[in-house]
């Protein structure tokens, strides 16, 4: 709703709509989008962090840049702590919160490679970052400052948060959980399920497992509790692959994100598709017209009401020339996202 | 599958004799097999109704239905499920089953007498555990483990021997080693039917697996051994308990034990079926659905990442070859490696690496090595402070290095960078005649 309304108040939203409920965003980045998270209190505010080096703070329902912070290099990810702070990082290895009512930035800290992740955890209040450096961070966000360091096996891809549990997936297709509230020793090591380079990894909000993609167009869904009763519903799914002229033409995965009221999860790809699955049903819920270009990152408002699409080319391809990026934010029905009752 | 007697219900395929556990599966299977159309793809109910269809729609006939056994092809029955298929067919099957499953019962407890019942399901463990107890066979354990299998009637009770002379067996076994190897694999089944058993046997199986098999591979397999291992009891303790009993122990036996069962053909699949531990190296399928950590394409830690391995000929990864994130290969482009700060690296180093895969390790040692960023000034002065060597490697880099340290270093640009010292008029390397 709140879309509709807003293109009547500003006509800046209504030449930008794509479709009946769908929009892009104006004063977008001028590079690759790397990541979108909407604000945990409100589906009005999101950030964008961009490979120009900048984060962006937009009004979703006034589709205006409210405010915009620079790193030194290309940012990589960025995440709100509260609804009045950003957190952010990227190729210049450092870690930075930037205050949005002061519009005032901080570097709490660094990593000795670049910072691909940062994720907050609300149960635990703690920032977590992972980078290229094979570590996992944890900032205190009141201060801020380094809460300690955790070496992982490889590379940090991707990470998410699971109530006070952190999944951690790495190079080389491992997978590690992690206590937040005891850091000492890992919980679970593992393998990811899939046999190729893991993308992306986002737990379930009833945090009972987590969806694992990975860059072979294939989605796996685990669950957290190793007992073998849990372990065997398990199952991995192929999607965001296309036929043409006989050759299946297999996409990353590089983009989950859940919606936080029915559980079901939508999933992004470099082949410009959106589609939304019912993990428990098995089945694809729906799918989104094709996007100009790769789905570089999803986020589904907090109220579930509105999905942001950052359609971003990641170089699949190499350097060459392509669609411009763009965020797009539409609104989602029942009918998208709701399992079915069958 | 744990009810008795039901095999023969549970739902099946009559275009493709596949088994499923459950009718619905069962339906969508046939809708998606063999009831779609060719053409448009549209899922269809029922054989007629694809004929119908690819008629009315596309005027097209089609006459056999799609992926469907040969003699199964028929597009005018109409079947749904398991409703519609021929009485005759229902028998067929059933006869299948049964002589399938009653030739598993018969390898297990050998032909001749004692068919406590002719169950179809897959507890043997039940009956035959029961047996040592019940029966004095019992007594013909520790002949059996020493002076080699008895063969015969007593067939039928080698599977508890197995299992009721283990710990007598593992000692005895070392010593056979050398010329065991070939026998090894049909011990352990002995103890695979023991389902009920195998837990308590499985601790004491590892401690004598290693010392027993100095096969190059055993030990990591040894570990995966108790993960897989009830991976491995629950495929069919069927096909395992038949190796068991025509495998026996000892090399003698063997020969003794095939011309007593003869005409059961059963020395056919003992190494597939048998201790996961010891199939791992030569019978990798079998197990590698269980344990899915051996052969994957490894994603190494070396500074040159591993390629990818292409999926198929029909396939197309669309993502590039190294198996580096893609935001490390957007990363390596040089407009974006001029950005990240190198305090204290020269920045002709950094500009100049080409963006290939090779370089992907060692960007993050050239992170390491600043743990603080202090800012672009620090580059001048590595500059100046490093080698001379390094200048033609910054020329080498072209005009970007200079673009980037034009607004730096303004007092020095004077000209063209064509001789590469003129620019550099206080640094005076050994040997350059400026």
């Amino acid at each position: 709703m709140s879309g509709r309304a807003a293109a009547e108040k500003s006509s800046t939203v209504r030449f930008n709509m794509t479709g009946a409920n769908e929009f892009k965003l104006t004063q977008g980045p001028e590079d690759g989008v790397s990541a979108v998270k909407f604000s945990p209190s409100s589906a009005q505010f999101l950030l964008v962090s961009s490979w120009d080096c900048t984060v962006r703070l937009f009004d979703v329902s006034a589709n205006s840049m409210r405010m915009k912070y620079q790193h030194l290099a290309p940012v990589l990810d960025c995440a709100f702590y509260d609804p009045t702070h950003a957190w952010s990082g990227g190729l210049d290895s450092q870690l930075k919160t930037h205050d949005l009512n002061t519009d005032q930035d901080t570097i709490v800290g660094t990593h000795d490679a670049p910072i691909r992740c940062v994720e907050y955890c609300p149960e635990v209040n703690v920032m977590v970052t992972g980078s290229w450096d094979m570590s996992v961070r944890l900032w205190d966000p009141r201060t801020p400052c380094n809460a300690g360091t955790f070496t992982q096996p490889e590379k940090v891809y991707t990470l998410s948060v699971a109530g006070d549990r952190l999944i951690v997936g790495t190079a080389g297709r491992r997978v590690l959980v992690w206590d937040l509230r005891n850091m000492g020793y890992v919980q679970q090591r593992r393998e990811s399920s899939l046999k190729y380079q893991t993308r992306c990894i986002r737990a379930f909000p009833n945090k009972q497992g987590y969806v694992l993609s990975s860059i072979e167009g294939r989605v796996a869904v685990e669950y957290l509790d190793p007992s073998l009763e849990v372990q065997k519903k398990k199952y991995a799914f192929k999607c965001h692959r296309l036929k043409e002229n006989g050759i299946e033409q297999v996409y990353p995965v590089n983009a989950i994100s859940f919606h936080s009221v029915h559980n079901t999860f939508a999933t992004g790809g470099s082949d410009g598709f959106v589609n939304i699955w019912d993990p428990f049903n098995k089945k694809r819920l729906c799918q989104f017209h094709r996007y100009p270009t790769s789905i570089a990152s999803l986020a589904f408002s907090s109220d579930g009401s509105l999905l942001a699409i950052a359609s971003s080319y990641m170089q699949e391809q190499g350097d060459v020339s392509h669609p411009a990026d763009a965020v797009f934010i539409r609104q989602v029905t029942d009918a998208e996202t709701k399992p079915k009752s069958t | 599958m744990g009810r008795k007697k039901k095999k023969q219900l549970k739902p099946w395929c009559w275009y493709c004799n596949r088994d499923f556990d459950d009718e619905k599966i069962l339906i969508q299977h046939q809708k998606a097999k063999h009831f779609k159309c060719h053409i448009c793809h549209k899922k269809l109910y029922t054989g007629p109704g694809l004929a119908i269809h690819c008629m009315q729609v596309h005027k097209e006939t089609i006459d056999s239905v799609p992926n469907a056994i040969p003699g199964r092809t028929d597009i005018e029955l109409e079947i749904y499920g398991m409703e519609g298929i021929p009485e005759k067919d229902m028998q067929d099957r059933r006869r299948v089953l049964e002589q399938k499953s009653q030739e598993s019962q018969k390898k297990k407890q050998n032909q001749d007498d004692s068919d406590e019942d002719d169950d179809d399901d897959d507890d043997e463990a039940g009956p035959s555990f029961q047996q040592p107890a019940a029966q004095p066979q019992a007594a013909y354990m520790p002949p059996m483990t020493q002076a080699g299998m008895h063969p015969g009637p007593h067939a039928q009770g080698m599977p508890p021997a197995g299992y009721a002379g283990m710990p007598p067996m593992l000692t005895g076994i070392p010593p056979m080693i050398p010329g065991m190897p070939p026998v090894m694999p049909g011990m352990p089944p002995g103890m695979m039917p023991m389902r009920g058993m195998m837990p308590p046997m499985m601790p004491g199986m590892p401690p004598g697996m290693p010392p027993l098999v100095a096969r190059p591979g055993m030990p990591p397999m040894a570990p995966a051994a108790p993960v897989t291992a009830p991976g491995m009891a629950s495929r069919p303790a069927v096909p395992a308990t038949q190796s068991a009993a025509s495998k026996p122990l000892f090399p003698s036996a063997v020969q003794a034990q095939q011309t007593v069962s003869g005409p059961s053909s059963t020395t056919s699949d003992s190494p597939k079926v048998t201790f996961p531990a010891y199939t791992q190296p030569s019978s990798a399928p079998s197990v590698a659905a269980s344990s899915s950590t051996v052969a994957k394409p490894p994603a190494t830690v070396t500074s040159k990442p591993a390629t990818l391995t292409t999926l198929s000929a029909t396939s197309k990864l669309m993502h590039p070859d190294e198996d580096i994130s893609l935001e490390e290969r957007r990363a390596q482009l040089p407009r974006y490696q001029r950005l990240i700060p190198r305090p204290g690296q020269t920045a002709a180093a950094a500009a100049s690496a080409p963006p290939s895969g090779a370089v992907g390790g060692m960007i993050p040692a050239q992170q390491v090595i600043p743990p603080q960023q202090p800012g672009m000034r620090h580059p001048i002065h590595g500059q100046y402070g490093g080698p001379p060597q390094g200048m033609p490697g910054y020329m080498g880099g072209g005009m970007p290095p200079y673009g980037q340290n034009a607004p730096m270093v303004p007092p020095y640009q004077t000209g063209p960078p064509g001789p590469p010292m003129g620019i550099r008029p206080p640094v005076m390397s050994p040997g350059s005649r400026y």
